[in-house]
């Protein structure tokens, strides 16, 4: 990996269009390896982790070239444990409606943050312990997601794999028990993404297929997927991203090998599904 | 310190055996392999993808759990399962604080094909893509005994050789030809960015991430074919410098940060000699290295990114620097010298390359848009600005990260990653100078995407903007 910018195209770019303005340089504190990233469109920031150095960073939302962050958290008091075994920091999500940044640690807990906490700050909870079946694993770590409207935190348990998705109350802290889950197994590039109004998660794995997955409130979910075949060719049987656009009813795919960015519509991720596919659950969402 | 070798070798025969018949592999028959993982992997993509449909109805694409095995068995390639199930398990710690990670050859023409058949039968095409068709170069080399240019490309996966007196492009679309190629999936070429040819024309080339492995070719290899020798290394290596004199190789990681020093015919599973890593290094986020033969030094850049993988809240930053340390040295030392402050000017400094007849130490200077020329760079320490400085409009440098220098010649090559050139100038050029001659692969006005392994993407809804980190 070798310039660690983060790019930015308009939303018709194609092949070989230049990106209108990229985030890279010393001063951006930016660095290997960005697996993934988050946008608040209420407070207009873009949140990222920066790895080797087990850090939060904010950036403005029109941040421009050699730009340093709004705000970072790093510090011994941030508990934040970085990429390594288990890569597990490079993943975060922020929450603008409740002004939190989430992330999954590398010690098997989730710490979440107050947005606007800058500089050695403890996170404001720490989810872990053994009721919380949390097994942050796999090569690139795992994906957090919050569900703002629901008051639900997703976090998957088998990565790329393939696991379960556990699911939390969304201020879960402490050694507290999923109140649901999705036993899947639910394969899964670097990112998923939560459609919340419709309560689905959204998972690329594999290169072929975006899968639509039913969200229980309660219990053990073990309804199949809605699977989309939507191959992307070179790099798709490896890391990838994935984000929504429900405005224009769209997915994006990123292939790491791949070294693109694929554009999908999907409107199934967005509308009514036929009463013909419900979500089966069970009493309980313990082991 | 060398790197850890905990492996208690004699309590697993089985993965010795193993290893030891990876080893061979490399050495004798990675096209074989190569080809055979394609096809075994072709097998089982084809399966998965002959069972798709477009939806006729939602219910018609739920889940097909014997499809999602297979996926699940195919994400490591089946033909290589066997020879690499060795290193998964294998903990020799490849390199100080890291995990053996699966080698994984890349089944790219596969999963382009499997693409097109789905989407024959149906499959969703996407609306838009967003990728750079032109080579990405990341770092260049010269071979002066055949007068030829070396460019490694980060996008297409592939090298390209040029005539070294190619001529700069007559008219602003056009683009320079290659004398060779050296692409495709049995090459084993990915990310590669450390480029170093030996005075017998060997190329090496090391891989940055989704490969980790350093891959040696005869100078006149062409197209799809096999290294002659891949040497399995640890993650996140980033560049590469040749010491011919001790007959050795060193390369950088990233993280956890160190460099590494091999054999120069290393190969397979060979181990590297010796390793500099620990706090007192200053090995934080270590980039470009460039070996100073005569004086017995090495150079290594840093960006300095600082953390302990093993715990948790040490994270730091500190400037970018270039920290000199003894050719032989070992284990967690600290640096002979540091050059670093405001006067540098080091961003994100890339490939280094070091002048044994007057001390010049030349530095890719990536965001920094120029070449720095330190001189007499084996006493230099501190805030020291750089003696020269390639740098302007007139330049055509755009985001450099490679360097090279033909002393036969008397010329400095600076591979751009931005623009899909190289540029090459006097080697004692100083300023806003225009090149001697352009190596061009796309058109005059060319912007890379700079894209190098997306792994990640979100969504601005308040711009319709796409933002997509490497």
């Amino acid at each position: 990996m070798n310039h660690p910018q983060i790019a930015v195209f308009a939303r018709s770019a194609t092949e070989n269009t230049t990106y209108l303005r990229s985030i890279e340089g010393q001063k951006s504190l930016l660095g290997r390896t960005m697996h993934d990233l988050g946008f608040d469109a209420i407070h207009d920031e873009i949140v990222v982790t920066s790895a080797l150095a087990q850090a939060i960073l904010t950036f403005r939302g029109a941040a421009n070239g050699e730009e340093a962050p709004i705000r970072s958290i790093q510090g011994d008091k941030t508990h934040i444990r970085g990429l390594g075994v288990t890569a597990a920091v490079g993943k975060v999500t922020v929450d603008p409606e409740h002004n939190e940044i989430v992330i999954a640690n590398g010690d098997n807990t989730i710490l979440v943050f107050d947005r606007l906490a800058q500089g050695n700050v403890a996170p404001k909870r720490i989810l872990g312990g053994p009721d919380t079946q949390l097994k942050l694993s796999g090569a690139s770590g795992t994906c957090v997601r919050t569900d703002p409207i629901h008051n639900l935190l997703l976090v998957p348990t088998g990565g790329i794999a393939g696991g379960r998705v556990l699911i939390f109350d969304r201020d879960a802290s402490g050694n507290t028990p999923p109140r649901a889950v999705i036993q899947g197994p639910v394969a899964m590039g670097n990112q998923f993404e939560v459609y919340a109004p419709q309560l689905r998660l959204v998972s690329y794995p594999h290169g072929s297929n975006i899968e639509i997955w039913k969200i229980p409130l309660n219990g053990v979910s073990t309804e199949p997927p809605l699977k989309i075949p939507a191959p992307v060719g070179r790099g798709g049987n490896t890391e990838t991203g994935i984000v929504l656009d429900p405005l224009h009813k769209e997915v994006i795919i990123a292939t790491a090998a791949g070294n693109s960015i694929m554009t999908f519509s999907v409107p199934e991720v967005y509308d009514e599904w036929p009463a013909a596919h419900p979500v089966t659950s069970t009493n309980s969402a313990q082991k | 310190m060398c790197p850890d070798k905990k492996i208690d070798r004699k309590a697993d025969g089985a993965i010795l055996a193993a290893a030891l018949i990876t080893a061979a592999f490399f050495a004798t028959a990675a096209a074989f392999t190569a080809g055979a993982a394609a096809s075994s992997a072709t097998e089982d993509t084809s399966r998965l993808v002959s069972v798709q449909h477009l939806p006729v109805d939602l219910t018609a694409c739920s889940s097909d759990s014997s499809v999602d095995a297979g996926l699940s068995a195919n994400f490591s390639a089946p033909g290589e399962q066997s020879l690499f199930a060795a290193l998964q398990r294998d903990p020799s710690q490849r390199g100080a604080g890291q995990q053996a990670r699966p080698y994984r050859v890349p089944n790219s023409e596969q999963e382009e094909k499997d693409a097109a058949e789905a989407r024959a039968h149906g499959a969703r095409t996407p609306l838009r893509t967003i990728r750079d068709t032109a080579p990405t170069y990341s770092a260049v080399a010269v071979d002066v005994n055949s007068n030829e240019v070396i460019l490694q490309d980060n996008n297409l996966w592939e090298y390209q050789v040029f005539d070294r007196l190619s001529p700069t492009p007559a008219g602003s679309n056009d683009i320079s030809q290659p004398k060779r190629t050296v692409r495709g999936d049995k090459t084993l070429i990915q990310f590669n960015n450390g480029l170093y040819v030996d005075p017998n024309g060997d190329i090496f080339s090391v891989e940055s991430d989704t490969g980790d492995k350093m891959v040696r070719f005869a100078r006149d290899a062409s197209g799809d074919v096999p290294p002659k020798a891949a040497l399995h290394t640890p993650h996140r290596v980033y560049n590469l410098a040749g010491d011919e004199m001790r007959q050795e190789l060193f390369a950088t990681v990233e993280y956890p940060p160190q460099v590494v020093v091999y054999r120069k015919d290393a190969s397979g599973e060979d181990e590297p000699l010796r390793a500099i890593a620990g706090d007192a290094t200053g090995l934080d986020a270590p980039h470009g290295i460039a070996v100073d033969e005569k004086d017995g030094l090495i150079f290594v850049n840093t960006w300095g990114h600082h953390s302990d993988v093993d715990v948790a809240g040490t994270g730091k930053w500190f400037p970018p620097a270039i920290k000199v340390f003894a050719v032989n040295a070992s284990g967690d030392v600290r640096p002979l010298r540091v050059i670093t402050g405001d006067k540098t000017q080091l961003d994100w400094p890339a490939a280094m390359k070091f002048n044994p007849e007057n001390g010049d130490l030349y530095v890719a200077n990536d965001i920094g848009q120029s070449i720095l020329v330190f001189a007499n760079a084996a006493k230099a320490n501190g805030d020291v600005a750089p003696a020269r400085v390639i740098h302007g409009p007139s330049t055509r440098l755009r985001n450099p990260t490679g360097v090279a220098l033909d002393l036969k010649n008397k010329e400095v090559w600076a591979s751009n990653l931005g623009n899909s050139s190289a540029t090459v100038y006097p080697l004692m050029a100083d300023g806003d100078v225009a090149p001697l001659r352009v190596i061009r692969s796309a058109e005059e006005s060319k912007r890379g995407v700079n894209f190098g392994r997306t792994a990640a993407v979100t969504y601005d809804p308040i711009r319709q903007e796409i933002l997509v980190p490497n």
